[in-house]
This record gives structure tokens, sequence and C-alpha cells, in this order.
């Protein structure tokens, strides 16, 4: 073994790293010499130093896409993660002690399908089914979706959650939850399957109950699950492209209302053909993920916990 | 404190398997009480009954007058020590000591008074500020210890607490246990598979099989008087051997050797004469052997040749075999496959020629070595009887006169 050790790990390693290499570290590279052209697609591309960097602080859709990261970025993450660690103590543990062991509540199992079935379904056609779910009647020929129809039957006002201006990004975040709880149910469902039973048993004979089980002893066990889940859902705030592109009226609109940086880089690469701005925007935008990876790990470290 | 009274308790699992089977057990209060017997025998479910960690399926569990069949595991002030300890790893030693207490709204000078209080009879101050990760696992079970001591609860609950030890801290571990029980004097149930730690730890040992109640004595009486088989079989070691004997007035004979039985062994186990002239099953302790030249002079001999001796140093175990087959009952085949963790297959150690394997255990200085012929004397006084039908001890107080 240790002769050929070094052709044995460049064999294992050759491939991964030739097809990273290619596919995403040039890419980056690649976007970040374009960021710093004014190229768009055809002519030769021209260095024109940062004014793309510069143009982005005065271009309101690009300034009004990253305040609604912020907003994803806070709101996205908190939600999803206190109802997906809701729904998975409440599926593993929220039950009675039942021959001897600690389980779900009733029907445990089912939930978890029913929860996790959003994941499956592909985001276009669950842009299409929120179309439906939020659609607001005129009163004459389309008539009220889900929600609406629930609102206008106990004589609420109705509510355009695409259309107002005021409430179409939350509703855009409302999917992307509604998406992402199932997923994060099945990875806090690990988590806790992985937590010793007798370290519940011993907080049961201690006198705890759910409400101290759950704050006292699960949520600090399953710190480096939820850290975990954090961070790949402040990842996803940083895109939301399918969903918006998917469900918003004029792609972002109304007014810009919905807009995300992804969608603005698309918009500006394959339909105004600016590509070297679109750049500018994209080199923006890892920045600002490796930012937020690399700050929530430095705030949410603590000790790993051993067993 | 108070004492625990199982009245006819029963398990049944999904699937009708019964785990604890009518078990009816009185521990008094401030005893150490052991439930011991071979895995699966349902000793742990019996005590997680008792803490509530399991359903009753029957019968009733009262601690101190009270039934807690329906009451949940916190309001039945007991305390439990696991086999893994189940510390909580994200807080510290003190935290750990202090949950319970703080759960129960005990008054914060209290917590502190009790918790350095116990730090200071298991000797954990220096480490209350660690996190258990950073302990070793005799101090981890310390840790474990305190915090049921801090509660002050009516019982301890304790289902194997030394099994994860290695064998020279298990040792010390067991000293202490005896030493606390002795200061604080709670009623304490403890489970293990372990039979020598259950006869140096309780006042009494209840000796379980498939979820029934053998027996329950102190440690001495059942050695000296086990009520069946499986009790004989299970207690002591080396074991009990046993053989297929044949019964006389004058004397018991199997294998081409035939022993006096004393005129008061008749007396003290009632029943017996009524078996002269019956094949019944004879067990002799290895330690009721003994070299022929280090003996009372008054025990009975016989001539046997080793097969296999181990020195231990104080003393030697001489195996040897003798010209009858194994007893083949259910009881000690039973203990037979529980020695060999449930492989039917195998035994200890392959049989000659169907012969039985003894074990005598005799003075260090008798010298003897593998293949060596010797005579060893018997102390006939301690001979057993069981009837080879039923496995019970002939003449058991406990046991129904035949």
């Amino acid at each position: 073994m240790r002769q050929g050790k070094y052709p044995f790990i460049f064999g294992f390693l050759a491939a991964p790293v030739t097809l990273y290499v290619v596919f995403v570290i040039w890419p980056y590279i690649q976007a970040f010499q374009i960021s710093l052209t004014n190229w768009n697609g055809f002519s030769a591309p021209k260095y024109i130093g940062l004014d793309n960097f510069k143009n982005l602080f005065s271009d309101d859709n690009f300034v009004a896409a990253v305040e609604h990261h912020v907003v994803m970025l806070i709101a996205l993450p908190l939600v999803t993660v206190m109802i997906a660690l809701f729904f998975s103590f409440l599926l593993n543990l929220g039950g009675k002690l039942q021959g001897g062991q600690l389980r779900g509540v009733r029907g445990a199992n089912l939930y978890k399908v029913i929860f996790f079935l959003p994941q499956v379904l592909a985001v276009a056609i669950v842009g299409v089914l929120f179309q439906t779910i939020y659609q607001k009647g005129d009163g004459t020929n389309v008539p009220d979706g889900v929600i609406n129809g629930l609102l206008h039957a106990v004589h609420l006002p109705t509510i355009g959650f695409i259309t107002n201006p005021a409430v179409a990004l939350w509703s855009m975040i409302g999917v992307m939850v509604w998406q992402a709880v199932g997923f994060y149910v099945v990875l806090f469902s690990a988590g806790m399957a992985s937590i010793p039973k007798d370290l519940f048993e011993a907080a049961a004979l201690d006198g705890a109950g759910r409400f101290t089980l759950f704050f006292k002893v699960t949520l600090p066990l399953l710190w480096d699950t939820l850290q975990v889940g954090w961070i790949y859902l402040g990842v996803a705030a940083f895109d939301g492209f399918a969903i918006v592109q998917v469900l918003s009226i004029d792609n972002g609109g109304p007014n810009h209302s919905t807009t995300v940086l992804p969608l603005e880089i698309y918009r500006n690469a394959f339909t105004y053909s600016k590509f070297g701005y679109a750049s500018a925007m994209g080199v923006v935008l890892f920045f600002m993920t490796l930012t937020f990876a690399a700050l929530t790990m430095r705030v949410t470290r603590r000790d790993s916990i051993e067993f | 404190m108070a004492q625990i009274v199982l009245q006819d308790v029963d398990k049944i699992y999904a699937g009708g398997v019964k785990a604890v089977d009518a078990l009816s057990l009185e521990i008094r209060d401030g005893e150490f009480m052991v439930l011991v017997g071979p895995s699966g025998c349902g000793k742990s479910t019996a005590l997680r009954m008792i803490a509530g960690l399991e359903d009753i399926s029957g019968g009733t569990v009262s601690i101190g007058e009270r039934v807690v069949n329906d009451l949940a595991p916190k309001d039945r002030d007991i305390a439990m020590v696991f086999q893994n300890y189940a510390l909580y790893p994200h807080m510290t030693v003190e935290d750990n000591l202090a949950f319970g207490l703080k759960l129960r709204g005990t008054p914060k000078p209290e917590i502190k008074k009790r918790v350095a209080d116990a730090a200071k009879m298991l000797g954990l101050e220096p480490y209350l500020k660690r996190k258990p990760a950073a302990l070793s696992g005799g101090q981890r079970q310390r840790v474990a210890m305190g915090r049921a001591i801090v509660r002050e609860p009516q019982a301890f609950l304790m289902d194997e607490p030394l099994s994860n030890l290695d064998a020279k801290l298990r040792v010390s571990m067991r000293a202490s246990l005896n030493q606390l029980h002795e200061r604080l004097g709670v009623t304490t149930v403890y489970v293990t598979h372990d039979q020598v730690e259950a006869m140096t730890l309780g006042d009494r040992v209840c000796v379980l099989r498939d979820g029934k109640l053998q027996q329950v004595d102190t440690p001495q009486r059942l050695f000296d008087a086990p009520v069946n088989l499986f009790v004989a079989g299970f207690i002591g070691s080396p074991s009990m051997n046993f053989v297929t004997a044949k019964l006389e007035r004058d004397g018991v004979s199997f294998a081409g050797f035939k022993l006096p039985v004393p005129a008061d062994v008749f007396e003290t186990k009632p029943g017996l004469s009524g078996y002269a002239g019956k094949e019944i099953i004879l067990g002799i302790r290895p330690s009721d052997f003994e070299d022929a030249a280090h003996a009372k002079p008054d025990w009975a001999l016989i001539d046997v040749t080793s097969t296999v001796t181990e020195e231990l140093g104080s003393e030697i175990n001489v195996i040897f075999a003798i010209d009858a087959p194994p007893v083949e009952h259910k009881d000690t085949l039973a203990l037979a496959k529980d020695a060999t963790e449930g492989e039917e297959e195998e035994t200890a150690i392959p049989l000659l020629d169907n012969k039985a394997l003894w074990t005598a255990r005799v003075n260090a200085r008798s010298r003897v070595r593998p293949g060596q012929s010797l005579e060893l004397a018997i102390d006939t006084h301690s001979m057993h009887f069981f009837d080879p039908e039923s496995g019970l001890a002939i003449g058991h107080p406990d046991t129904p006169r035949v």
C-alpha cells in the first residue's frame, strides 16, 4: 500500500477534481474576468475596470433584489427551521412513552411522507400549483384560488397574493418554506434518532416535561444538525430564482417587488445581453453567500458533542 | 425512603411475548435488592416498569404504600442509574447533577448544597466544570450516581451500572456502591447479569428466569439452599456439578462412586427419604471438594484423574471427567445455552465420550497437575438433591413437599 500510495490517491481524485475544476472553478474565474468587461456576448469584450460594480449601486433593481435577499435570509431559515423542528419533535418524541420508548404522535410515519411530498415536486409544478392556490378572482371570469375562496367564504377581504407588491415577496417566501419544511423534518428527525434514547428517559425521570425536554435536552443535542440546516437555508435564500420566475408576475414583479439576484443576472445576461454587468452581479452574489456561510459557522460555533 | 411492592406484575409485549410473568416481590424499606438472571430473563423490564419507563401489562407496582401504575416516571420519586450513564453531554458535571433539582423548583442555595455534598461524597469536586466527554468511564459512572443521590429519592433503580467499566474498576466501584448504600440507606433495586455482583452487593437477591421469579433470598441462602437446578447452576462460580445418581438409605451412587449420606441430611431435607431407591439429580459445589490431604478427616473420598487445572494462586480449579453422562434437564440446558450466548451447537468444552466434566476447587498447596490422579474429599453434608422430573430441590422449605 505504501508504495503505490500517491498513484492510488491520484487515481481516485483525478476524475472528480477535473470535473470540478472545469465546470465549477473555471467558470468562476471566467465570471470574475467577464465582470471587468463590457462584453455583450457578441463583440469582443473590452476591459472597463470596476465600472460594472459602480453601476450596481445606482441600479434600483439590484438594490431591491439585495433587500429581498436580506428579508429572505432572515425569514426563510427562521420560519422553516422553527416549523421543521416543531414537526420533527412531534413526529419523534411527541407521543407518549410506549413500550419503554418515546414515540411520535399517532400516524407519525404517514405525516413524514406527507411533509416530504413537496420536496419531490419540481419547482415549476409547485409554482403553477401556487398560482392557482394564490389566485385572486375578479368577481367575473377569474375565480378565487383556494385561500381567497376560504377568505371569501368567511367574509374577509381577499388578498392579492402575487399582485399586491406589499404581499408578493411574502407569498414567494411562503412557497419556499412550504417546499423546504419536509426535507428539514427528515433531517432533524435523523438528528433526533441519533440521540440515545436513555437520555430522554433520564430527562423524563428528572422531571422534564415536553417543553423542557425540547429546549433543554433535544435542541442543544441537535445543534450541529441545526447549524447545517441553517446554512443550507441561508444559501437557498440567496437563490429563489425558479419559484420567482414561475410564480411571480412579470418575472420578479409586480414592479420588481419580488425580484432576486439570480433573476436579475439572468435578465441582464440573456434578455439585455449585458454579460459583463450580469457577471458583476454574480461576483457580488458569490461573496455575499460566502460571507453568510462563514459568519454563520463562526457565530454558531459550539463545542461539538460526543455521546 | 420506602418499600417497593410488585404484585403479580406482568409485561406482555406486542406479539404476545411475556417478558415478565406474574412477578411478585417485596423490597423492604432500605433494602438493597438485586435482580439477577441470564440475558432476556426480564430483569431490566421489571426495573423499567418500576421506573415507569415501561407500561405495566398486569398487576400492580407500589412504591411506599402508593400504587404507581399510572404515575409518570417523574412523579414516582425514584432515581435511576443507566447502563450507559445517560449524562447530558451538553451540560457540565455540575449542571448534570443540578438538572433534576432545577426542574423540581428546588431553591438555589439548596441545590448548591446538595450538589456540593454529592460531589464531595463521590470525589467529583475537581470535575464539576467539565463536560462528560472529558471524563473517564469511572468518573462518568460517579456522575450518574451523583445525579441520583442529589435528588434524595425514595428509591434508587440501577440498570447494570457497572457493566461498562473494566474489571478492576468494577470491583472498586462495587465496594463504593456498598459503602454508599450503607451510608444513605435508600431502598435500591439493582439489575445485573453478573452473579458475583449480585452476591456481593445484595442484601437479598432475586433470581429471574424467562420472566418468572425463581428464588428470592440472601446471597448465602441462595448459595447454600438453591430452590431448583436453575438457581443452583446459576449462582456460584464455577457452577455446581450435577450428575444423575441413585439414592439409597445409606448413600448415593453415581459413576462408580458411592458417597454416604449423613443421617442429619435426611432429617433436614424432609421428603428426601421418600426418594430412597429412586433416581435423583445430585449437585455438589466445587467448593465442597478438597484435596484429601488437606480435608477434614470425616469427608468422603473419591479417586479422580484431573483433565485440566486452573491455578488461581490461592486455589486450584481441578476439572475432571466422571464416568457418567452430563445431566440433560431443561434447567441445566438453559444454563449451558446462556453460557455460550445462545449458540446451541457449541458447548464450552467438547465432551470426551459423553462424560460429564466436573470442577473441584482445592487448596493451592495440593499442587495438582493435569493428568495426575488425585484423591478428593467431599463435604457430604452440603450435597444438593434435586427431583429429576421437576428440577426442584428436594426438601427445600420453599418447594411444595412431595
